[in-house]
């Protein structure tokens, strides 16, 4: 590379990279979030269903997966 | 037959901006480094002008829509312009050092060095940046209600030091760092401003993208704490 395009190469290259390592942070909050959302939806709806039929014997209750909010 | 999981709102939004995003990116790119003619003056080096200034320009905004949003929550303490006005910060100040790096880079293949200090529109352009990064330090310090009032108030009175930016190479009549953009217009052939309003357009969907993105993702946040005090009341 010449006339200064090792420059011009650089500087595109560190924005992409920079704002790829930020939509990849938003992207494993967001996932992570969402995954928790659906685990605490789905022990709810458990919860409900016992509730609707108390005759019924009671399952354990699993504790929601991923890491915490 | 099952339901799919249920959309957050915004989620369409953030695709869609997402999308024209990057259509947008992959248009400039090509223009830039294929179809923009080469500066007689800088040679190649000048095609960093095409994203360093429409990067600028895409952070200004967001601080902009940040003070917006402050003024909005201040009117009507609806929590979503506090997500708003500090999602847009973070994109600003991500933005803002992409300028700051990107301009170095430009000064070290231009002037032969990464940083001038007397040069009234980098120095202001770092004030900006230091600013805005105080930003969160207030917000780690306060909590609920005063840290959304807080934050409010300073990204209205922070977006103060943007036209102090922007006018400080005008008013300081700077030799060293160019102003293309002048009360007569662009200092530029037609051939060389199309593709920096390419450039412009893709940086501020991007922008708008990642503030959909991150918009979603505080939204999913508030469902969480909504679903964890449902489980707390059972």
């Amino acid at each position: 590379m010449s006339g200064g395009s090792q420059y011009v190469v650089a500087a595109y290259a560190v924005i992409w990279f920079l704002v790829l390592a930020y939509v990849v942070v938003l992207g494993a909050r967001t996932a992570r979030i969402g995954r928790q959302v659906e685990a605490i939806s789905r022990m709810l709806d458990r919860r409900d269903q016992r509730e609707e039929q108390p005759d019924s014997e009671p399952d354990p209750e699993p504790e929601p997966s991923g890491d915490r909010a | 037959m099952t339901e799919g999981p249920a959309r957050m709102p915004g989620e369409r939004a953030a695709v869609i901006w997402g999308s024209i995003a990057t259509l947008l990116v992959v248009v400039s790119t090509i223009g830039i480094f294929l179809v923009a003619p080469e500066d007689a003056d800088q040679g190649v080096i000048q095609r960093i002008f095409y994203f360093h200034v429409a990067i600028a320009i895409a952070s200004l905004v967001a601080f902009a829509v940040a003070c917006v949003a402050g003024i909005l929550y201040l009117r009507t303490r609806n929590d979503r312009w506090d997500d708003v006005g500090e999602a847009s910060i973070r994109i600003g100040l991500l933005f803002s050092v992409l300028v700051v790096i990107t301009g170095s880079i430009w000064a070290k293949a231009s002037w032969g060095t990464w940083w001038v200090w007397s040069d009234p529109r980098l120095v202001t352009y770092l004030i900006v940046v230091l600013i805005y990064a105080a930003y969160f330090v207030l917000r780690s310090s306060a909590e609920d209600d005063r840290k959304m009032r807080y934050s409010a108030i300073y990204a209205i009175a922070g977006f103060a030091s943007v036209p102090l930016s922007f006018y400080s190479v005008r008013v300081a009549e700077s030799f060293v760092h160019p102003v293309v953009f002048t009360s007569g217009g662009a200092n530029m052939p037609g051939s060389m401003l199309i593709w920096f309003v390419v450039s412009q357009a893709a940086m501020l969907a991007l922008f708008i993208a990642l503030l959909e993105v991150d918009l979603v993702g505080r939204r999913s946040e508030r469902a969480l704490r909504r679903l964890a005090l449902r489980l707390e009341g059972t």
